[in-house]
């Protein structure tokens, strides 16, 4: 909890930093604070503190998930030091508004009522709004704003008339209670109910851009400011994930079987539409868009294997696939400066040519998303199969493992591009700071994957 | 502990490579930690028990990393460290971009190999597997000749495809496995799964060595990468990954679901040998040599996977012993027509010929690798394709005769081609053409030297694997 009010402070203090106009110490004090929120959150594992009646439940398994969520937003902002260096807009909003969204992240890993749920879901949210419109100037990133705003604001109407629904139904907002209510009926719920859950289903599916809800990702991830999609591509969807989970998990779990048919429906089609979609890109943050839809779909199905050890396979499955998402975001921001600010894939041309290792941390992060042994990328996806083959979902799992190969077409697509030569280019600037972390993020991705790790949460 | 040594050996040298500048230095150094993997693995001891290396690894999951062998393995460990040097070698004095990167790459495949055949898990095994395949996709994409990067690609979805089958398969064995679950060998050996599963099973997990080695018809990747491929990929290419698929069918289909092998034989066989016919017909109608030498190659192969599945002891014998022999000779003739490809720009058999009065040594050079190829007695191709049809004859006169073609439609096709590139009357195109270099000596010899030598005196192989051929054949019914 300390760290929830503590990264708050810290969202209101970097936002009046800002009036000092001195961008140099925007980074250093967020980066320094996160740092703090970081412990705060370690010592507060194992004790399972409940806040606020109850609404809120602090334990292992939201804190394992902040503390994933936290590592990632810090290493967003290092690499926004050299991002926001060009920007000539005030950047101090920026780093304030993804705090204020972590800290709506923190809400959603944490809740045990529908209430908290759904405070956590538009403190996340409204920021993401304002922060996909960031560049002003920019006709792409005011429509992402737009659209998202629009469609968020639709899936949180729904999302609170299905609340609205289950309270009107069951009397409460506890997740633990609607859980003895439910299984009162033994599978066969009233429709009330029953549409209240579906409808709550589809405000979190929409979220964490599960097909059929998943429109508005592509154009938003094209549109905003690419670090901004990174934030949305990571640790949204993080947030998104712990909240799926545990709303399964504490509350809804075993599903009624409708309820169970709708979320493998979704799961197939989020594998389906995923990695169909993202053949045919030729942007490379929709690419990545669609690839995060389909790793959506992966996530899925470790969720709804229902093992006791989901929990653990989701975190390390989210966590290893931000931290390689994010650097090649970056990556690919650097290619974009270097070819004037194209985003098609044939920025990548002349990479390897120009940044050997760049190029080389650059195939290995694309083949851990793609799950090629030994990156961890293939250990997680390993680890969502060991679950969902050991509860007897075969067909499901052979169907995504169909999937995992057309992904595969995708990724070494852009691997194809790094060892295309270039006609002309401008030379690639990097940072120190920009190179240390991409090989930080490299030797991070192949050392998790040989020590493959798995929390008691 | 000597194990994890052969297996460290390529991978620390060829991480290390990537640091230097010097292409003479960073060949010299390749060359060195290739011959001391060989001479270290000619030390290995050949009698039971064999050594072992065991550590922890990933607990959880029930995967320790488990190194260990027996006959077939060392077989096969044997091969790759034989070939090694020469495919290092093959690089010497020729003009080559990124030469640092390029023998990293090769080293690095060296460790995955030898990792695949001597891993004791399955999960080791499957990823050992997949990291053989990452470097040689690379020595394609980035030193290939035409059209590399379609080619490429096809290949490594092909091939990755069927992985990721068999790491379903693998998954499934795992959690049938009982208490705490494990996915070692051992394990999955211990295993009493009903015929029901084991029918459907047997497809799941030979798809991916199907389509390694290749079986017909899960061949359409293995032309056109052959014939793109730079002359060291190729060399690992056919000369050691597709021993990967014997190698791995033989760890998994016979110990792990007899009942499907039983119940599927006859129509692995039945393919296989249409494979043989098919790959002998088109390698006889294809105009060009390297393509011509990848059908032949998947003709040879197409008869050891129908050897493997007749289940008894000369199939066996013949079908390991073959797997080196076959291995040898392969990487040569590549080596050959890469040399072709050299001297005369082009590898289209009609465009060649006459060859022979610019290049009288590499000549008679090809054609003693040829005749290898063909399975002339005295040769090492003799030995083990004599036994494999001999295993064939046990189960089916038909098996067996349409088997020989092999030998017999091979002689066909190789003479034809020989004819065609290296006789005839002069051509005023190939003036230019260069006799073979001292180097090709130094790589063609020696392995002239093996084709021979196991032809004349096969004895120690087969010393070798006698216990495993009597476990093998103990499976049929």
């Amino acid at each position: 909890m300390s760290a929830l009010i503590f990264t708050i402070v810290l969202g209101i203090i970097v936002l009046y930093l800002g009036f000092t106009k001195n961008k140099a110490i925007l980074s250093p004090v967020a980066v320094a604070g996160l740092g703090v929120s970081l412990i705060l959150s370690i010592k507060d594992w194992g004790l399972g503190s409940r806040y606020f009646h109850d609404m809120i439940l602090l334990d292992n398994f939201s804190i394992a998930f902040n503390i994933s969520m936290i590592i990632i937003t810090i290493l967003i902002f290092l690499f926004g030091v050299d991002y926001y260096e060009t920007m000539d807009f005030h950047v101090a909003e920026h780093y304030a508004l993804m705090l204020f969204a972590l800290t709506g992240a923190f809400l959603m890993t944490s809740f045990s009522n529908l209430i908290m749920l759904f405070l956590g879901i538009e403190i996340l949210s409204i920021p993401l709004y304002v922060l996909a419109g960031g560049k002003k100037y920019s006709y792409r990133s005011n429509e992402a704003s737009f659209k998202y705003f629009m469609m968020g604001s639709f899936a949180t109407a729904i999302f609170l008339f299905g609340i609205a629904l289950v309270y009107g139904a069951s009397a409460t907002f506890y997740l633990p209670e609607i859980k003895t209510y439910i299984a009162q009926f033994n599978g066969h719920l009233p429709p009330m109910l029953m549409v209240g859950l579906l409808f709550i289903l589809i405000g979190v599916a929409f979220k964490v851009a599960a097909a059929p809800f998943h429109f508005w990702s592509p154009d938003v991830y094209e549109g905003a400011p690419t670090l901004v999609t990174a934030f949305m591509a990571t640790v949204v969807k993080t947030a998104g994930f712990a909240a799926f989970y545990r709303l399964l998990g504490m509350g809804l779990l075993p599903l009624p079987a409708q309820l169970e048919k709708a979320l493998w429906v979704m799961t197939w089609l989020t594998l389906l539409i995923g990695n169909l979609g993202a053949l045919k890109q030729t942007n490379f943050k929709r690419l990545l868009a669609y690839s995060s839809i389909s790793h959506s779909g992966f996530i899925m199905l470790a969720m709804l294997s229902q093992h006791n050890s989901s929990a653990s396979v989701i975190l390390y499955y989210t966590f290893v696939y931000s931290l390689a998402t994010v650097p090649l975001f970056i990556i690919f921001i650097l290619m974009k400066r270097a070819s004037d600010g194209h985003e098609d894939l044939i920025i990548f041309r002349g990479l390897y040519k120009e940044k050997p290792w760049i190029a080389v941390l650059a195939i290995v992060l694309l083949m851990s998303l793609a799950g090629i042994p030994p990156t961890s990328g293939f250990m997680a996806k390993y680890q969502v199969f060991v679950l969902s083959i050991s509860q007897g979902i075969l067909l499901t799992t052979i169907f995504a493992i169909v999937m995992a190969i057309i992904g595969v077409y995708y990724y070494f697509y852009v691997i194809r591009e790094i060892f295309t030569d270039r006609e002309q280019s401008n030379s690639i600037v990097l940072s120190k700071l920009n190179a240390a972390l991409i090989i930080f993020c490299g030797i991070a991705v192949m050392a998790m994957g040989i020590f493959m790790w798995r929390l008691p949460i | 502990m000597i194990l994890l040594i052969i297996l460290l050996i390529p991978f620390i040298t060829g991480l290390s490579l990537a640091f230097f500048r010097n292409g003479k230095t960073v060949r010299t150094i390749a060359l060195i930690s290739t011959l001391v993997n060989l001479v270290l693995t000619l030390t290995l001891p050949t009698t039971v028990p064999a050594s072992t290396y065991s550590a922890e690894w990933i607990n959880f999951m029930g995967i320790p990393f488990s190194l260990g062998y027996d006959g077939i393995s060392l077989v096969m460990v044997l091969l790759t460290n034989l070939l090694f040097p020469f495919i290092v070698m093959a690089g010497f004095g020729r003009d080559q971009k990124n030469v640092p990167m390029l023998n990293c790459l090769i080293l690095c495949a060296q460790a995955a190999l030898i990792g695949v055949f001597l891993a004791q898990n399955a999960f080791l095994f499957y990823v050992f597997w997949e990291l053989a395949l990452i470097p040689v996709y690379f020595i394609l994409l980035v030193w290939g000749g035409d059209d590399r990067k379609a080619i490429t690609l096809k290949f490594f979805i092909y091939t990755l495809a069927g992985s990721l089958f068999l790491l379903f398969g693998i998954i499934y064995l795992y959690q049938l496995t009982p208490g705490t679950h494990t996915t070692d060998f051992a394990a999955f050996n211990q295993l009493h799964i009903p015929a029901g599963t084991q029918n459907w099973l047997f497809w799941i997990l030979f798809v991916a060595f199907a389509i390694k080695m290749p079986v017909f018809p899960f061949h359409t990747w293995q032309p056109p990468t052959y014939k793109m491929a730079s002359t060291q990929g190729v060399m690992i290419l056919a000369g050691v990954m597709t021993k990967m698929g014997i190698y791995g069918a033989l760890r998994f289909l016979f110990p792990v679901v007899p009942l499907g092998v039983l119940y599927w034989q006859n129509l692995v066989i039945i393919l296989s040998l249409t494979g043989v016919i098919y790959a002998s017909v088109i390698a006889y109608k294809h105009t060009n040599l390297k393509t011509m030498i990848a059908y032949s190659s998947m003709a040879h192969i197409s008869l050891m996977a129908a050897a493997m599945f007749v289940l008894n002891a000369y199939a066996y014998q013949g079908l390991i012993f073959q797997v080196l022999s076959h291995g040898v000779t392969i990487a040569a003739l590549f080596y050959v027509a890469c040399l072709v490809k050299e001297q005369t720009g082009t590898t289209e058999m009609p465009q060649l010929g006459g060859l022979k009065n610019y290049a009288p040594n590499m000549a008679i050079l090809f054609l003693i690798i040829l005749l290898g190829s063909i399975a002339l007695p005295l040769t090492a191709g003799f030995v083990g394709e004599f036994l494999m049809i001999t295993g064939l004859f046990q189960q089916s006169i038909w098996f067996a005769l349409f088997g020989g073609l092999t030998m017999i439609l091979g002689a066909i096709y190789m003479l034809y081609a020989y004819q065609r590139v290296m006789l005839g009357d002069k051509k005023a195109a190939f003036v230019k053409a260069n006799d073979i270099r001292a180097l090709d000596y130094w790589i063609l010899i020696p392995l002239i030297v093996v084709i021979l030598g196991l032809g004349i005196y096969p004895q120690p192989i087969f010393d070798l694997l006698k216990p495993i051929a009597e476990v093998f054949s103990g499976l049929a019914p």
